[in-house]
């Protein structure tokens, strides 16, 4: 029993310490030792860089501070309003426009206007249109979103196949069966494309547009550390912002994954 | 009320008759029109395996889709029962050339749909559904989604779904296309036998000719471009089929007139270079020269 225990443990710890976890810590390590002979050497212009352990200490210092935390708090808060709000309004629009040939007449060239202009360019107006601060953030992601989940969700419902309305057609099934059983799920590959996708954009505007507008969150943090010349904490933002678009870009496959079993091989 | 094998849940013996009259399709497109099937007339009958064989670029498909009525004729019309068919309804079922599953429900659910968008009760469904899935030998795969099936067991759970609702007519477009020699002999014995067991209006489309020469009751081989009847072959081997019967005097005939008559439509489409046309030529060619000896 305990050599079966044993083994097993043994084989858990060769799969943790497996050749290409080895090879990919190698290059983490090598980044960093690079960092510090570029910084210790002074490299033209890379001077100014601050050293690893310096940002080190950075990141002990703010992971220690709530407003720190506070920044985590109301970033992601901005997010998840703007981007949940980009969805509810999207998603319908876009199935709107794939199911109907007039709505998507009447709708989709002012919509193809606007979709190429950068989410970044909307900032003036956003500043200017928008009675708080706050809103005109919420909007800023939300265009960023926006365009991206609707081209996305036309695309998925054009992309069924129309032998399967047909077959469901034969096998009995309204306008309405059509709609939620086959529509909605077609659609949702592309849909979680277009969420991924979406969520990917609207950190680039987030933190654009809390450097330019916003009161606190990750971007702010960062122009402020930028402004008291704190450069380990310009770092130590960076590396945040980073981290966060990560893990929202992870709940977002994850949700993905689960609202889509049959992707599932077995 | 059960026909045949009486006190089963597979159907209610009510079965349909379709009379195609005089059927024509043109499809107008930028570089002129293309008339599709030209004058077409036959009957599918009641309770009959009815096979419709042809090159490609007949016109098979544009025919099962006005039979369907996802499409409507040019001219000409089409029957059921005595009705013109005026648009897609529960009565008659297609399964088409490539799967046609609900990727994302589970094989319960897709063999279930038709059940659940007419508003059937659970109970009633389950009983149904579950009987079904034996009979097509999937009731251990009723959670599985289609993505996780094999090519076979595709095609038996896209029969299950549309045995379920119990049509009056059946139509099937080349269903056991792109499957492997060996599945589509099983497939085809499967789907004879549940032919013969519940003896439903069926319409089956093919290129194979020993296929179609095996599960009909009637070949009717049509021309190519633009589609009409060419000929109308009863095929009389004795029902149940078996697969020794591939090798009787009788199979061997039958096949030999089905293919004087396809051969030179074949031929036809061939000199206009239809791919799929070639094939057909190529087996046809094959054939011929290895049961002429």
């Amino acid at each position: 029993m305990e050599m079966i225990w044993r083994s097993g443990i043994k084989r858990k710890v060769s799969k943790i310490f497996s050749a290409r976890l080895l090879r990919g810590l190698f290059s983490i390590v090598m980044f960093v030792v690079l960092w510090q002979v570029v910084v210790a050497i002074k490299v033209p212009y890379l001077a100014n860089l601050p050293y690893p352990r310096d940002v080190a200490a950075g990141a002990v210092d703010a992971t220690g501070s709530s407003t720190y935390w506070f920044g985590w708090g109301i970033s992601l808060s901005r997010i998840f309003v703007g981007f949940m709000a980009a969805q509810l309004i999207g998603i319908p629009l876009g199935l709107a426009m794939g199911i109907s040939r007039t709505f998507k007449d009447f709708t989709f060239p002012v919509f193809e206007m606007l979709r190429p202009v950068p989410p970044i360019a909307w900032i003036p107006l956003a500043i200017l249109f928008w009675p708080t601060r706050e809103l005109s953030i919420y909007f800023l992601v939300f265009i960023g979103a926006f365009f991206i989940i609707v081209i996305n969700v036309i695309q998925g419902v054009s992309n069924i196949s129309v032998s399967l309305k047909w077959a469901a057609s034969s096998l009995g099934a309204g306008q309405r069966d059509i709609f939620w059983r086959i529509l909605v799920p077609g659609s949702l590959p592309s849909i979680i494309t277009g969420m991924t996708v979406g969520m990917g954009v609207t950190w680039n505007v987030l933190i654009a547009a809390e450097m330019i507008a916003g009161q606190g969150g990750l971007g702010r943090m960062t122009w402020e550390a930028y402004t008291n010349n704190n450069i380990p904490l310009i770092v130590v933002g960076m590396v945040s912002i980073g981290v966060a678009g990560y893990l929202c870009s992870m709940l977002v496959r994850w949700l993905g994954e689960k609202a889509m079993p049959w992707k599932r091989r077995f | 009320m059960y026909r045949r094998n009486g006190g089963n849940l597979l159907s209610s013996g009510d079965f349909g008759e379709v009379r195609i009259e005089d059927v024509s399709k043109v499809y107008e497109g930028g570089s002129g029109s293309q008339r599709v099937l030209d004058g077409c007339s036959f009957c599918i009958e009641r309770g009959r395996l009815t096979v419709v064989m042809g090159p490609s670029g007949c016109g098979k498909t544009v025919l099962i889709n006005l039979i369907a009525g996802y499409e409507r004729p040019s001219t000409g019309r089409i029957l059921i029962d005595g009705e013109p068919v005026t648009g897609p309804g529960s009565d008659r079922l297609v399964v088409f050339q490539e799967t046609t599953l609900f990727p994302w429900m589970t094989v319960y659910n897709n063999v279930t749909f038709g059940c659940r968008v007419q508003g059937l009760s659970k109970g009633e469904i389950k009983d149904r559904a579950e009987h079904l899935l034996r009979k097509v030998g999937l009731y251990e795969f009723r959670d599985k989604y289609p993505g996780q099936l094999s090519g076979g067991m595709q095609r038996r759970a896209e029969l299950a779904r549309a045995m379920i609702n119990d049509p009056k007519i059946m139509i099937l477009d080349e269903p056991f296309r792109g499957l492997d020699a060996m599945t589509r002999q099983l497939m085809q014995e499967f789907y004879v036998g549940l032919f013969e067991e519940i003896g439903r209006t069926n319409l089956f489309v093919t290129h194979e000719i020993d296929e179609a020469v095996f599960l009909a009751d009637r070949v009717v081989v049509m021309t190519f471009q633009p589609g009409r009847v060419k000929a109308e072959v009863e095929v009389d081997l004795p029902r149940p089929r078996e697969f020794h019967m591939l090798a009787s005097q009788r199979f061997m005939e039958i096949r030999q007139q089905v293919i004087e008559l396809l051969y030179e439509e074949a031929a036809k489409a061939f000199a206009s270079g239809s791919k799929a046309a070639y094939d057909l030529v190529g087996a046809i060619v094959a054939r011929n020269g290895a049961c002429k000896k």
